[in-house]
């Protein structure tokens, strides 16, 4: 069960339009295309995906699951909004515990043993079979796979304290003191007879806010249910901020990155869309950086990511910056430390964002989708843009 | 227009002058444009004239093509009825034939049954060695405005080499008035062997070749009912590309490198569907040079690239050189190599070091897995 329905109201502009899982990723993909490849290359195939904010393009995209080879005449992939009831009855999904609960239907008719929950909005490898194993093996009601993160960043994350067996005993969300560096990775496995008692206790209490985190994990905790560590080594990011989006996007440039993307044993599939193979131009030059198909290249670029369909005109320049797919720079202009999104026009000689400069007032520039901005125009850093910018103007 | 045109696809056709090129496969299945099959022009130009029945007919040394095809569902073929249908030979010719068939007359013969049974009032017939992007639709109003028997689709800035063309002469009226199969030189307008008739003369015309031991189309149907048959001409002046010898292919892969060519022929309004892979985008190194150059997915470079069409999966590795090089899917240039005028088939691998080199008018091909 994919929880897609997020706005990733931290993405701003990026996430005006499209749900978070649907926000473009590593030149080739969207983030969500990391949860669901990871489900059919660990033989799940069956995938429940919960939407509810903006979700036309989300549902677009997954349509009936062929690229990652779910569609299928028994299970596949089912898009799960929430839905009216008899009696004009029925609410949107309250929080992740009730988005489960309201399909519990759903679940019923595949009957399953357990019940894998994803988010939509991390990017990572991870064979869900091995976690199952682990699961079966320590007999537990609830595994939780956790990483290990430095101390100095535990308190950001919701922390789990294990015994001498990983056994989980305690979960704190954000410690200001933590005792452990196992963070949650918000990918959980239950046994689903157990989880569904606990769904139905969680509704019929009031002041719960009915969701993963802050109520199941807890109440099954005090109920002393056996719960279990899955400790997963390897690439994983949040990708719920502009830093983090741009990070994790410059993460995929670096070839020991840990998790491969050229790798064949474990592919990440994505929809892709029909265009011819990207020219570079005579005076291209594009270093360190991934340029995706139907892409015109006749400037430089340098540490970025370009998603299909970019053109990067001469004597325009490009540096540290994802252009989703569609944009345009126009001749001369210059993007540095930027996110554009899709199909916005970078004018003439525009500049775009700038290189750090160690003040508290840099940051990432993020263009909205659609925009245009006009030529001459300067954006300085951290700007968000989301209307367009006149020829000549300062944002 | 949507449920009126059949398309029929000559796969099985090989041209002995593409050496190494159709070693393990067909014409229509050799890689061409950084990430197609040959076929995929002519499919996507069928369904980009909505249509939905499309029969390739082939013969032998077409496992190539069927894992290309699959089921059709990447051209949107996959059909609960007709689509994509594969069509060996079987029924019709069994016992009259031996080994190839000798001509398109004589493939269409072997497929009688399957004629016999297409929905449609009209039927496109085409090669399986041209890359180009045919505004069908266009081509069947034509006929149609023509009331011609026959509609020929030919072009009059020849590619191709006269030895395997044939060509039309075009007199008053706007009819074809004679034909040149396989001159010595080019004269009149090339064909581009696409054509338009109604099935009913298609299947009247294949039960009469089969009586009288007509295999081919073109010296019999056309060169021998020119005077009887009205066929009319379509002057198609877009780019095509005829792939029949290593030195054309090199050609004609080496055309995509101008901007007007890919505008022809990747026209956003009629694009051109192909296999789909899921290849992550290419990555270019630190010490990457890539110019004036064609490049698919899934390519990691990190040497030098230039006046080069580069396929899905191929690695340039540091130090390594490619100038006016065709490499297929999944070949490896590993350090310190250097390629020039060379055309390398699927999986090839190039060790450290070594240093190959073609000339313009004769590159070297290397088959498909062989390594250097």
């Amino acid at each position: 069960m994919l929880l897609a329905g997020g706005q990733g109201s931290r993405l701003h502009a990026l996430t005006s339009h499209v749900a978070k899982p649907a926000v473009p990723f590593g030149g080739k993909y969207r983030i969500i295309d990391f949860p669901l490849s990871n489900c059919i290359n660990s033989g799940i195939d069956t995938v429940g995906v919960l939407t509810q904010y903006r979700p036309l393009e989300l549902n677009a995209y997954i349509g009936n699951g062929e690229p990652w080879d779910l569609d299928r005449s028994y299970g596949g992939v089912h898009i799960l909004p929430p839905y009216m009831r008899e009696g004009e009855k029925g609410t949107w999904y309250k929080g992740t515990a009730n988005a489960i609960y309201q399909n519990i239907n759903f679940l019923e008719t595949y009957d399953p043993e357990y019940v894998l929950i994803l988010s939509g909005d991390h990017v990572y490898k991870m064979d869900y079979a091995q976690m199952l194993r682990r699961h079966k093996e320590a007999e537990a009601a609830c595994t939780i796979a956790v990483l290990e993160v430095p101390m100095a960043e535990a308190p950001r994350f919701g922390i789990m304290n294990v015994d001498e067996n990983d056994d989980i005993y305690e979960f704190e969300e954000k410690p200001k003191k933590p005792k452990s560096n196992l963070a949650s990775m918000g990918i959980y496995i239950f046994t689903w007879k157990k989880l569904r008692e606990y769904l139905v206790a969680d509704e019929a209490d009031e002041k719960s806010s009915n969701d993963f985190g802050k109520n199941i994990i807890p109440a099954m905790l005090n109920a002393g249910e056996k719960m279990t560590a899955y400790r997963f080594q390897g690439y994983w990011k949040d990708v719920g901020t502009i830093d983090s989006l741009w990070d994790a996007n410059m993460d995929m440039l670096s070839p020991d990155n840990g998790i491969d993307l050229y790798d064949n044993e474990w592919p990440i599939y994505a929809r892709t869309p029909i265009r011819p193979p990207h020219f570079m131009g005579k005076d291209a030059r594009v270093t360190h950086s991934m340029v995706t198909s139907g892409c015109e290249v006749y400037g430089t670029v340098e540490n970025s990511v370009l998603f299909h369909s970019v053109i990067v005109e001469e004597g325009a320049v490009v540096r540290y910056s994802i252009l989703m797919p569609g944009t345009v720079v126009k001749k001369g202009a210059v993007v540095e430390y930027a996110i554009v999104a899709e199909e916005s026009v970078i004018g003439e000689n525009a500049r775009v964002g700038a290189s750090p400069d160690g003040s508290e007032d840099w940051g990432i520039a993020v263009i909205a989708q659609h925009l245009s901005i006009g030529p001459s125009a300067v954006v300085s850093p951290k700007a968000m843009i989301t209307r367009n910018v006149k020829g000549g103007g300062v944002k | 227009m949507m449920k009126t045109l059949h398309g029929i696809i000559f796969a099985y056709l090989s041209n002995p002058d593409l050496r190494e090129l159709t070693q393990n496969r067909n014409t229509c299945s050799i890689p061409y444009g950084g990430r197609y099959r040959v076929i995929d022009f002519m499919l996507s130009n069928m369904v980009n004239a909505g249509m939905s029945d499309v029969g390739l007919i082939v013969d032998a040394n077409y496992q190539s093509l069927l894992d290309h095809v699959g089921s059709g569902k990447d051209w949107d073929l996959s059909r609960k009825h007709g689509g994509l249908r594969i069509l060996p030979p079987f029924g019709y010719s069994a016992g009259k034939r031996e080994g190839a068939y000798r001509g398109r007359m004589d493939a269409l013969a072997g497929v009688r049954s399957y004629l016999q049974n297409i929905r449609q009032d009209y039927v496109v017939l085409a090669g399986g060695d041209l890359a180009v992007n045919l505004p069908l639709n266009d081509i069947f109003e034509a006929h149609m405005r023509n009331d011609a028997d026959i509609t020929a689709v030919c072009t009059s800035r020849p590619l191709g080499s006269p030895k395997n063309c044939d060509y039309f002469t075009i007199g008053a009226g706007g009819r074809i008035t004679d034909v040149s199969v396989h001159p010595p030189i080019a004269q009149g307008c090339e064909s581009l062997e696409v054509y338009v008739l109604s099935k009913e003369l298609l299947l009247s015309l294949v039960d009469h070749c089969a009586a009288h031991n007509i295999p081919s189309f073109s010296t019999g149907v056309l060169q021998g009912m020119v005077g009887q048959l009205k066929i009319c001409p379509y002057v198609f002046d877009g780019y095509a590309a005829r792939l029949q010898s290593v030195a054309g292919y090199f050609a004609r892969s080496m055309d995509l490198l101008d901007p007007a060519v890919r505008a022809d022929l990747f026209a956003p309004e009629r694009p051109v569907r192909t296999k789909d892979r899921s290849d992550p985008s290419t990555y270019y190194g630190p010490e990457a040079k890539s110019i004036n150059s064609l490049v698919a997915d899934g390519c990691i470079i990190e040497g030098e690239v230039e006046n080069s069409i580069l396929f899905r999966g191929v690695r340039v590795e540091k130090g390594a050189k490619v100038s006016g090089c065709v490499l297929m899917q999944g070949t490896t240039i590993q350090a310190g190599a250097v390629l020039k005028y060379a055309i390398t088939d699927k999986n090839v691998r190039v060790n450290p070091g070594r240093m190959l080199m073609g000339h313009n008018t004769y590159p070297l091909s290397i088959a498909k897995n062989e390594i250097v």
